[in-house]
């Protein structure tokens, strides 16, 4: 009778509580784990970037991440459906998506780069793009700057899933159009003949995006409180010099 | 670069291994529900049946007149979209119901065939000597047409295989990809995909065995 009592009054706790069985619920975060250095699997181990700082945020936040990888295009729908909390991606904050979607405190600042085959000296930065072939990735913020330059209409844009980079160094495509931060760190690391076509042309901001329901205001108000005490602490800068020997967590 | 870096592959082969039998077990339950939806399917396109003939045609229509890949979206992304609740739906099953209805209309269409080329006269002695219809088909119809439509079904069996590669946009890692993610790890690309390959090529050879042993066995009553 005793225990019985106990469990009751146990689960009447547990009910009477919801935010602490809420604590314990991981937070369910997407990627795409195609996105080097951000996301990328080495040995069947998930890594980067990303990873390392969304395993910060859990542990500032006391909750556990759970890591759900799918193709970028994919990422978005499955938030939509309520499979996954969040996208730790490199997402950009634009104004299309912030009709859909509510944004954290940016927690990368970066640019957008053109980038070409190694030897290419007819493309020296954006302007020299007309009537080119460009890639970028389906789905990304890069398309969308593209289109919005006054000759976009000159340029023959064409979508990947992935595997851009390897395409631009085969001359498939003239160039590619990535962040400047995963661009130089491409070439940096990877036996891919290719360099960085003149400056950044656009600033990006780089969030986690959130629905706009009353649980997930909660959680990016959460991850906001995580992100403000991780740069206090220093952890960003120090994530970040890890991947890429700069700071790009600061504007 | 430019030599095969195999220490690489070599080192992928066990990493690789571990999504396999997801890749099978995606593809063997697809083809068992898909078998036995379009056993019902040919059965009822081959009596007729009112309003389930008409229907059945409907399905098979859009089954085999839209891609796989645009199946799998709307069973994954688009019905929950509708009805919150089918979220419960995850990856692994929007994966097996898109292949098992996707196969399942190609394969209703041979199976159909095959129940349809066994010849009118053996239907007719038959039931002249007194066979009830279950009879007809069980002793006579269904042996002879499983003969004939084996190998178009290890087909699309094998074709399924293959098929499950589209998981990976549902958050599915299978064996293709696991393979993606590795490749995009280390820009080995050649590398990988060729293991992966392989492991699907071995795969697809061993089915292909086995439906040799099938037929020879299935045969002997040709044989002479």
């Amino acid at each position: 009778m005793k225990s019985l009592i106990f469990c009751v009054s146990l689960l009447a706790s547990a009910l009477a509580s919801p935010s602490l069985l809420a604590q314990e619920a991981p937070i369910r975060v997407g990627m795409s784990g195609q996105y080097f250095p951000f996301t990328f699997v080495e040995q069947d181990e998930l890594k980067g970037f990303d990873v390392d700082v969304m395993n910060a945020i859990g542990e500032e936040l006391g909750r556990d991440i759970q890591y759900e990888t799918a193709s970028f295009s994919g990422l978005f729908g499955m938030m939509e459906s309520g499979r996954i909390d969040t996208v730790a991606n490199q997402i950009t904050i634009t104004e299309e998506r912030q009709k859909a979607y509510i944004f954290s405190e940016p927690y990368v600042y970066d640019g957008a780069q053109v980038v070409t085959k190694k030897g290419n000296t007819e493309i020296e930065g954006v302007e020299d793009l007309k009537g080119k072939t460009v890639a970028v990735n389906l789905g990304s913020n890069f398309e969308a700057l593209l289109r919005e330059l006054p000759y976009a209409d000159q340029i023959d844009i064409k979508t990947y899933d992935s595997n851009l980079e390897r395409d631009t160094a085969l001359g498939r495509v003239d160039a590619f159009v990535m962040d400047r931060v995963s661009a130089s760190q491409i070439i940096k690391e990877k036996p891919l003949p290719l360099e960085l076509a003149g400056p950044t042309f656009s600033q990006i901001t780089n969030a986690y995006p959130f629905q706009d329901t009353e649980a997930g205001r909660a959680l990016r108000d959460d991850v906001n409180q995580a992100l403000a005490a991780l740069r206090e602490k220093g952890t960003m800068t120090s994530i970040s010099e890890k991947w890429f020997g700069t700071d790009i967590t600061q504007p | 670069m430019d030599v095969l870096n195999v220490d690489y592959m070599l080192g992928l082969v066990p990493v690789l291994l571990r999504y396999l039998p997801l890749t099978l077990q995606l593809a063997g339950i697809g083809m068992v529900l898909a078998l036995i939806l379009a056993c019902l399917f040919a059965v009822v396109r081959v009596l007729r049946i009112p309003v389930l003939n008409q229907l059945t045609i409907v399905f098979i229509s859009f089954f085999r007149g839209t891609p796989l890949l645009v199946q799998l979206f709307l069973f994954y992304y688009g019905l929950p979209q509708l009805v919150s609740a089918l979220t419960v739906i995850d990856g692994i099953t929007a994966t097996i119901m898109g292949l098992t209805m996707h196969f399942s209309a190609y394969m209703a269409e041979s199976i159909r065939a095959a129940i349809v080329g066994v010849d009118r006269s053996q239907t007719e002695a038959a039931l002249s000597i007194g066979m009830t219809n279950g009879q007809l088909m069980r002793r006579i119809v269904l042996p002879q047409a499983t003969r004939v439509a084996l190998p178009t079904l290890m087909n699309y069996f094998i074709d399924m295989i293959k098929a499950t590669s589209l998981a990976f946009t549902l958050g599915v890692t299978e064996l293709m990809g696991a393979t993606q993610k590795e490749a995009s790890g280390s820009f080995l690309y050649f590398e990988a995909f060729i293991v992966a390959a392989i492991m699907y090529w071995i795969v697809v050879e061993l089915l292909s065995k086995l439906q040799h042993h099938l037929e020879i066995r299935l045969n002997k009553a040709y044989s002479r």
